[in-house]
């Protein structure tokens, strides 16, 4: 609990993470706030065939925020600092305080959790209500069940940019390569075109948790279990190489 | 010491680019740029393939990872500038070469320096699977088209690298930086595609676009070539200009 508590007030004192925060919180209700103007039109029309994710495209977009959550609080780590104050690494200092490798990341993998929740649930309460007021009567029926989709993929969405960047220590690669695959036009998309196997990713799969489009693939609940298992081999991996290599090389 | 300022420029360049070849990232990115952009051209391929025969430009889709593929170089131009200021390297370099505006020039003159030959190889390769791919279904392309086509792709991805670089040196940090600009490069510019048509052919990276795509009949070219060359190259010039201004002015 202690360990939870320090990573908690580490990660809030991280400059960028206000960026996270921002991006996170915000995000999704300006893309849904004009996503709902531009498709307010063929709404009322009745010709709108995306009327059903009109809100939820936010959600689905806004995870940006997370993403760099969970790379933040891996990667902060192990920045070097300067040789002028010793040239130290934080993570040193972390594991020397906390010395099982494993606790360590469970408690890093937890706050990054609580705080993804916390954020999740921030979006969805601007979102829905930015989306209530621009469309009014029009607006999709927000779902508990789709909601708890929406948080869910969030959470696995940060909890995969961590497992990444605890094993490439760099914040870089995670951060492009996620940032990238969440966007308008994901490479998993593409793949999906190119072969069926695509659906089985983990953003594609997980999308499929609260995004019900023409070319959803699973169910909810099997999308959810495909993410999951994904993040879930994704931790033995980065815990087993975490507790296996010397701490900065 | 004195030295005559045209040997000045040579060294500190020379300097600059040194640093740049000797990151280890630098050749990582562009590695993993290569090889991506390669998986991205067989993947587009495959799809072209199996599309109506005889319908498809290779040049189009050899280059359409291009999306993908400008990532990479907004990496390179981020890392060049940041890596600076990880672990204050950029006080030793302030000690050596105490003229600052001239400094940050120089980084982006040696970055441009190492970022041409490195985009063209990897655009060429792209069009270069389509071509081998799909030479027979195609329809026939001519050399001149493609010079010109690849000659835009290249400035496009220089163009892109010096801006990145620029932002990177405004930031000073590469997280803030890497999100602000793919976020603007895949969320944020595709997003206003659709929600405001009107203003988004002057971003620098819509303008860019129209550097390298083939002009083609279904959709309409809103800006000639030349004319998206020269708001992206407006751009990029605004933002080194403001960076290096910044960079004369702020603590180190």
């Amino acid at each position: 609990m202690r360990a939870f508590n320090a990573e908690l007030s580490k990660l809030f004192s991280l400059p960028s993470i206000w960026l996270a925060f921002l991006i996170g919180a915000f995000a999704p209700a300006v893309i849904a706030a004009l996503d709902s103007t531009a498709q307010k039109e063929k709404i009322i029309a009745g010709v709108s065939t995306r009327l059903s994710e009109v809100g939820y495209i936010g959600l689905g977009l806004g995870v940006q925020g997370v993403i760099i959550l969970g790379v933040l609080a891996v990667s902060s780590e192990y920045l070097t600092e300067s040789s002028e104050s010793g040239g130290g690494n934080q993570i040193t200092t972390s594991l020397t305080v906390v010395s099982s490798r494993f606790h360590f990341l469970l408690a890093k993998a937890s706050a990054v959790t609580v705080i993804s929740i916390l954020l999740s649930v921030v979006a969805i309460l601007t979102t829905v209500s930015a989306t209530n007021l621009i469309l009014g009567e029009y607006a999709p029926a927000f779902e508990a069940s789709r909601l708890i989709g929406a948080v869910c993929y969030w959470i696995f969405t940060a909890l995969l940019a961590f497992g990444i960047t605890v094993l490439t220590k760099n914040g870089i690669i995670p951060l492009a390569v996620l940032i990238i695959n969440s966007s308008v036009v994901t490479v998993s998309y593409l793949l999906a075109k190119v072969t069926k196997l695509a659906f089985y990713l983990p953003d594609k799969a997980g999308v499929d948790m609260f995004m019900f489009t023409s070319d959803s693939f699973h169910t909810p609940f099997k999308g959810g279990l495909i993410m999951f298992a994904w993040v879930a081999v994704l931790f033995i991996v980065a815990a087993i190489v975490f507790h296996r290599r010397d701490v900065t090389s | 010491m004195s030295v005559s300022s045209s040997r000045k420029i040579t060294l500190i360049l020379g300097a600059e680019l040194e640093k740049l070849v000797t990151l280890p990232l630098v050749w990582l990115t562009l590695m993993g740029t290569f090889i991506l952009n390669l998986v991205l051209a067989a993947a587009f391929t495959s799809a072209g393939l199996q599309g109506a025969a005889g319908t498809q430009s290779i040049l189009k889709i050899g280059l359409a990872s291009m999306g993908y593929l400008q990532a990479g170089f907004i990496i390179l131009g981020i890392l060049a500038t940041c890596s600076e200021y990880t672990g204050g390297q950029i006080r030793t370099t302030l000690t050596t070469i105490p003229w600052r505006g001239f400094q940050l020039f120089t980084k982006h003159l040696a970055l441009a320096i190492v970022t041409i030959p490195m985009a063209f190889i990897i655009a060429a390769s792209g069009v270069l699977y389509a071509f081998i791919m799909m030479k027979d279904t195609a329809l026939v392309i001519e050399i001149d088209a493609m010079i010109k086509t690849l000659v835009g792709a290249t400035s496009y991805l220089t163009l892109t690298t010096l801006l990145s670089a620029a932002i990177g040196a405004l930031l000073r940090r590469t997280t803030p930086a890497l999100v602000v600009l793919l976020g603007h490069y895949f969320i944020v510019s595709p997003l206003l595609k659709d929600f405001l048509p009107s203003i988004k052919n002057y971003f620098p990276d819509t303008a860019g676009y129209y550097m390298f795509m083939p002009p083609s009949s279904d959709e309409i070219n809103v800006l000639t070539p030349m004319q998206g060359t020269g708001v992206s190259m407006l751009w990029t010039l605004i933002i080194i200009t403001v960076a290096i201004v910044f960079f004369r002015k702020r603590d180190a």
